[in-house]
């Protein structure tokens, strides 16, 4: 085969690919549920991630410990159990999260589901999920309406 | 086929030897699957924040080349891939037999049909701008196009290609590249359906 080897003629190419997506192919909008699915799962993933680091920190605050009690007696690392409450995007390690789940009362395996280190499709969890992470907030005092939350939410998790 | 053809280090701004090549075998797919899609996915949620955009990001990225094994060995089939510093950076299917052109002076002469063109997604500056990085080579899916058009030229379809362009790549297909738009094909999801003649992918290959 004869490639252009004119650098012109390449840059101007290149010029124009930039300047467009040159798919070949249909619209993830439209088409293709494998991938919706795959995206949908994804963001499924970020909201119970969510639901994961208010439960923790909710559950915390409401036993009224810091973060440095809550490390210690859970014999977890405390910078970890920083970025478990504060990035969302963070994964923790199955043993934190059994730690956690030990020390806080609350069921280990749900826990592992929503740390996003166990897989299951489960859209009751998931829709359960979304209302406690929309009803608590992350800072501040634990609300009467946070803990009816929390209660709400951990009567779920313990009830399945 | 393996030829050493040039593309651009984005970063330096200097031309880089790349290979093109068509022995594409299932490590390169699985290649595909493994190292681009979580990048695509990344690029795909920051962009679906974005309604307008999230509407052009390519179904394509989500093919699952795997499944695509059993296609390696039909003859009327050809996969051609883009390499550099011995990294996948693009890769095309290509179809010589099923289909025919459509535009009235060469109605029903073969061609090369494309198929498929993906670029790796560092390779997209669409895809990379939302994540605040800068793609890495450009070109990449330019000169895929080039490979086809040649191969158009020397299965003596003298340059006659057609394709189903997205919406979001017609004006690449139409505008930059020359191609005529046919008509939109309700047997492959209304895409529209661009061809090139002899003298537009000769124009095209010369860079008038």
């Amino acid at each position: 085969m004869k490639f252009n080897t004119d650098r012109k003629w390449l840059e101007r190419r290149a010029d124009q690919e930039d300047r467009h997506f040159i798919s070949v192919g249909g619209l993830i909008s439209t088409l293709d549920p494998t991938c919706q699915t795959e995206l949908e799962s994804t963001q499924s993933m970020e909201t119970t991630k969510t639901a994961f680091a208010r439960l923790l920190q909710l559950a915390r605050r409401e036993r009224r410990l810091s973060l440095e009690n809550l490390a210690e007696k859970a014999d977890v690392d405390l910078a970890e159990l920083f970025k478990i409450e504060t990035d969302e995007a963070f994964t923790p390690n199955l043993r934190t999260v059994h730690q956690l789940a030990l020390v806080l009362d609350l069921p280990a395996k749900k826990l592992m589901v929503l740390a996003g280190l166990l897989q299951v499709k489960d859209v009751s969890l998931q829709q359960a999920s979304v209302r406690f992470a929309a009803r608590s907030e992350p800072i501040g005092n634990v609300s009467p309406e946070e803990h009816a939350a929390l209660e709400e939410y951990v009567k779920f998790l313990n009830e399945r | 086929m393996k030829e050493t053809i040039q593309i651009i280090d984005n970063q330096s701004g200097q031309l880089v030897d790349a290979e093109i090549f068509d022995e594409v075998a299932l490590a390169h797919f699985i290649e595909t699957q493994a190292e681009w899609r979580p990048v695509v996915l990344e690029a795909a949620r920051a962009l679906s924040k974005s309604p307008n955009q999230a509407t052009l990001i390519p179904r394509h990225y989500h093919w699952d080349w795997t499944r695509k094994e059993a296609e390696l060995k039909m003859l009327a089939l050809k996969f051609y891939g883009l390499s550099c510093e011995e990294r996948l950076q693009g890769i095309m299917k290509v179809e010589t037999v099923a289909r025919s052109c459509r535009l009235p002076e060469q109605q029903g002469k073969p061609l090369v049909y494309i198929d498929y063109i993906e670029t790796a997604p560092w390779n997209i500056k669409q895809l990379m701008v939302p994540l605040g990085k800068a793609q890495q080579y450009r070109g990449v899916g330019s000169r895929l196009f080039e490979a086809a058009v040649l191969q158009s030229v020397e299965e003596d379809f003298k340059g006659r290609l057609g394709l189903h362009s997205l919406p979001g790549s017609e004006g690449f297909y139409i505008r930059e590249c020359g191609m005529t738009p046919v008509g939109r094909d309700p047997h492959k999801q209304n895409l529209l359906w661009c061809e090139f003649t002899p003298e537009q992918a000769r124009r095209y290959l010369a860079g008038e």
